[in-house]
């Protein structure tokens, strides 16, 4: 019987390791539908080499620095360049578990890239493709899930809010401070422009395809199938997804007089995130309440992140970065008795403030330090390499040319070309 | 200086395009109502047409036929703001390859001379200078039971610009016998009234579910309302379409209401209609006294500039559009019914 549940266990993590590195396609349409046509072919391309360079860094150090032995306060310091080798008493494959977790840097990484969009340097995503899979991303993970001080503490973060959206969203977010705005995005009065993304349909495949993967980042994070408990975390999982979307489509409705398509997506995506690290510990409907805050959320804080200037072209600080604090706080609210399987019940389920207080602290401090370090080894980065952005006139011809030299819609430029020298 | 303006206005010395540029300059920030604005923008454009006329005489003489020169869209409603770009048509008497030739010249000339006087170019090509625009009476007749025929997207949208047209200069009754056509034709066949409805009641939201308004949230004029499509729009389409729907002839839209309101039918309903466009018309004037010289930017109304009880004003003003163009609508679907 154990011979059998091992088996599955270990085909369990490796489906879910598919479907989350899936989600990669799902960030690629979402990214490259979001913006602009001149663009698409870098975003496509850059999320595949760097999701192979994060692969091989995890491989190398990231993973050891989880979840290796011999642990400093930071980090682990053992199982380095990962052999295979199966680990005492674990229920499933270690290398199983090992690709899962590959998996989800990978997807913290793909979300910290979405603060370069349509203006960052080729080698820029290269040299922070490393940085950000050796010191910020491992950090905040061994802290919550590689026995580090946060969870001794008690924190709840099932599959991932703090650990992998709002890492991803902080690295993101000092990112895009460090670039500034894209050409055009504000006027001079300080008024924002909409900069439209080429592709709706690519967007909103995009989101059906992360929703999708979604069920192998949250239900995977059971690790194993025994109980089928990962039969209730995909039920939650998937109603606060259908709640974010009906609450962003509604407040949009309601203050801008138009059911907004990107908030929509923003809102089923914000839903997502949200449930992420509560997807375990809350009755369903918690989660349905849960998805519907974040999707309004999400609407404002847009509306916030443009009124600072900041310009966040797939709107990554508002839906895994909000809704991803949303998400961490949320099970200090409704994380049941029965379900708490890490850490206490809720403040709405007789716990007190005390689980809402080491959710507070701990993703505080989880930002605080997936922001600083990323904004210091990306400062470093533009002092040493002389600036992290295109040039002006890059980025007005387009990432697809200046740093691939290849047009992602090559009829749609090269007729226009022909035109241009006809003209001239 | 008074002397001259006043013998300018009384159209006894021909004046050069930019000298009526720099008159109109001098001159357009001083109208204090729509009114004064628009009697106006009348006299600029008569000007215009004088000097254009001079100028196409001395090339090729005298106009061959007599002719009515009209204007449409907002100059044609009477209701011009600061800055509004140029829509107008000609009308001659008789066909033929000189009259053609001729007032081909002299539709040019006016669109480029009103450019030079300060009238922006129409986008949609609605100028003299089109030959759409500039046809004998003969040849207007034709298109325009073509256009009632069509009854395309782009036909309705002609025929709703004619209808606001009004003659400039020369024979008056050209432009109201067309108008005859199109009442004698609605009067047919109503059911085109609800083609016009249809192409007119696309409005653009301006008041909210919680009664907030809704400014523009994105580009360069985020912060204001969009007064053209939101503000005006509802009240200048639902108006002319009632005017259509009972044969009235005058152009404006107060003048509309006044004369709709004539009959019992409508005086409930239209009773608050005209002042709230008064009041539409009075804020475009006042706010874009301090605007800039751009056409794109004359229709939008900062909300942060606006006391509290302007808002609550505009709103009720923007609310009370859209109730008109659903009454508009049942009047129209109602009397498809019966």
């Amino acid at each position: 019987m154990e011979e059998i549940l091992f088996s599955l266990n270990s085909v369990w993590l490796v489906l879910g390791a598919l479907l989350v590195i899936l989600m990669q396609g799902g960030f690629i349409l979402l990214e490259a539908g979001s913006t602009r046509m001149k663009n698409a072919g870098h975003i496509a391309g850059k999320t595949v080499f760097t999701f192979g360079l994060a692969s091989i860094v995890f491989w190398a150090v990231g993973y050891g620095f989880i979840f290796g032995g011999n642990s400093n306060f930071f980090i682990g310091l053992s199982n380095f360049f990962y052999s295979g080798d199966q680990a005492d008493g674990m229920p499933y494959s270690t290398a199983a578990f090992f690709l899962f977790q590959l998996a989800f840097a990978g997807i913290s990484l793909t979300i910290a890239f979405g603060g370069f969009a349509e203006r960052a340097k080729l080698s820029a995503y290269l040299v922070f493709a490393i940085l950000f899979s050796v010191l910020v991303y491992p950090v905040v993970a061994h802290w919550i899930w590689g026995g580090g001080w946060l969870a001794e503490h008690g924190k709840q973060d099932f599959a991932g809010s703090t650990v992998v959206h709002l890492t991803g969203a902080m690295a993101a977010f000092a990112a895009t401070i460090l670039l500034k705005p894209r050409i055009g995005k504000f006027n001079k009065n300080g008024t924002a422009n909409n900069i439209f993304g080429h592709n709706q349909v690519y967007t909103a495949l995009g989101v059906i395809v992360l929703w999708v993967g979604w069920f192998g980042f949250n239900g995977g994070s059971t690790f194993v199938v025994d109980d089928g408990f990962f039969g209730f975390v995909a039920l939650n999982t998937n109603i606060a997804a259908g709640a974010g979307a009906v609450a962003a489509l509604i407040i949009s409705w309601i203050v801008l007089g138009k059911s907004d398509i990107p908030t929509i997506l923003n809102g089923a995506l914000a839903g997502l995130v949200a449930i992420t690290a509560s997807c375990a510990f809350v009755e369903t409907w918690a989660a349905v309440v849960i998805g519907f805050v974040a999707g309004i959320l999400v609407f404002y804080s847009v509306k916030f992140f443009d009124r600072l200037k900041v310009d966040d072209p797939i709107y990554a600080l508002s839906v895994h970065g909000a809704a991803g604090v949303w998400g961490t706080l949320s099970t200090g609210l409704f994380a049941t008795p029965e379900l708490a399987a890490v850490g206490k019940p809720g403040l709405f389920y007789g716990g007190g403030f005390s689980q809402l207080g080491v959710q507070a602290m701990g993703v505080t401090v989880s930002a605080i330090y997936a922001f600083v370090v990323s904004f210091v080894l990306l400062y470093a980065m533009k002092k040493v390499m002389k600036g992290l952005r295109v040039s002006e006139e890059e980025e007005i011809i387009g990432l697809d040319v200046s740093e691939h030299g290849n047009y992602g819609y090559p009829e749609a430029f090269i007729a226009n070309e022909e035109k241009n020298r006809i003209a001239n | 200086m008074g002397d001259i303006l006043n013998a300018f206005t009384q159209g006894c010395v021909f004046m050069p395009y930019t000298e009526i540029k720099k008159w109109r300059n001098n001159e357009i920030e001083k109208q204090e109502t729509s009114d004064e604005l628009n009697a106006f923008h009348d006299s600029l454009m008569k000007k215009v047409f004088e000097a254009a006329l001079k100028k196409v005489n001395e090339q090729s003489g005298l106009p061959p036929c007599q002719y009515a020169w009209f204007v449409m869209g907002s100059a044609g409603r009477y209701e011009q703001a600061i800055i509004s770009d140029q829509d107008h048509g000609l009308i001659y008497e008789e066909e033929n390859e000189e009259t053609n030739r001729y007032f081909k010249k002299l539709g040019k000339e006016l669109a480029f001379g009103l450019h030079e006087a300060g009238y922006p170019y129409c986008d949609g090509n609605v100028m003299s200078s089109n030959p759409v625009w500039c046809r004998s009476k003969q040849s207007w007749k034709k298109q325009l039971a073509g256009w009632l025929k069509e009854e395309s997207f782009e036909s309705i949208r002609f025929l709703l610009i004619f209808y606001d047209a009004r003659t400039l200069v020369g024979e008056a009754e050209y432009v109201l016998h067309l108008k005859q056509h199109i009442h004698d034709f609605i009067n047919q066949k109503p059911d085109l009234l609800e083609r016009f409805l249809e192409n007119t009641m696309h409005v653009k939201k301006a008041v909210g579910f919680f009664h907030q308004l809704l400014p523009e949230t994105h580009g360069s004029h985020a912060g204001s309302i969009d007064l053209k499509q939101s503000g005006f729009f509802p009240y200048v389409n639902a108006v002319r379409l009632l005017a259509m729907k009972e044969s009235v002839e005058v152009t404006s839209t107060l003048s509309r209401i006044d004369e709709l309101s004539r009959n019992s039918t409508y005086v409930q309903e239209l009773k608050s209609c005209k002042e709230d466009f008064d009041k539409l018309l009075h804020y475009r004037l006042m706010h874009h006294k301090k605007m800039t010289e751009n056409y794109e930017d004359i229709h939008y109304l900062d909300v942060k500039e606006l006391s509290k009880y302007e808002k609550k004003d505009l709103k009720h003003i923007l609310k009370n559009g859209e109730k008109l163009q659903d009454y508009t609508q049942s009047v129209i679907k109602g009397m498809m019914r019966r």
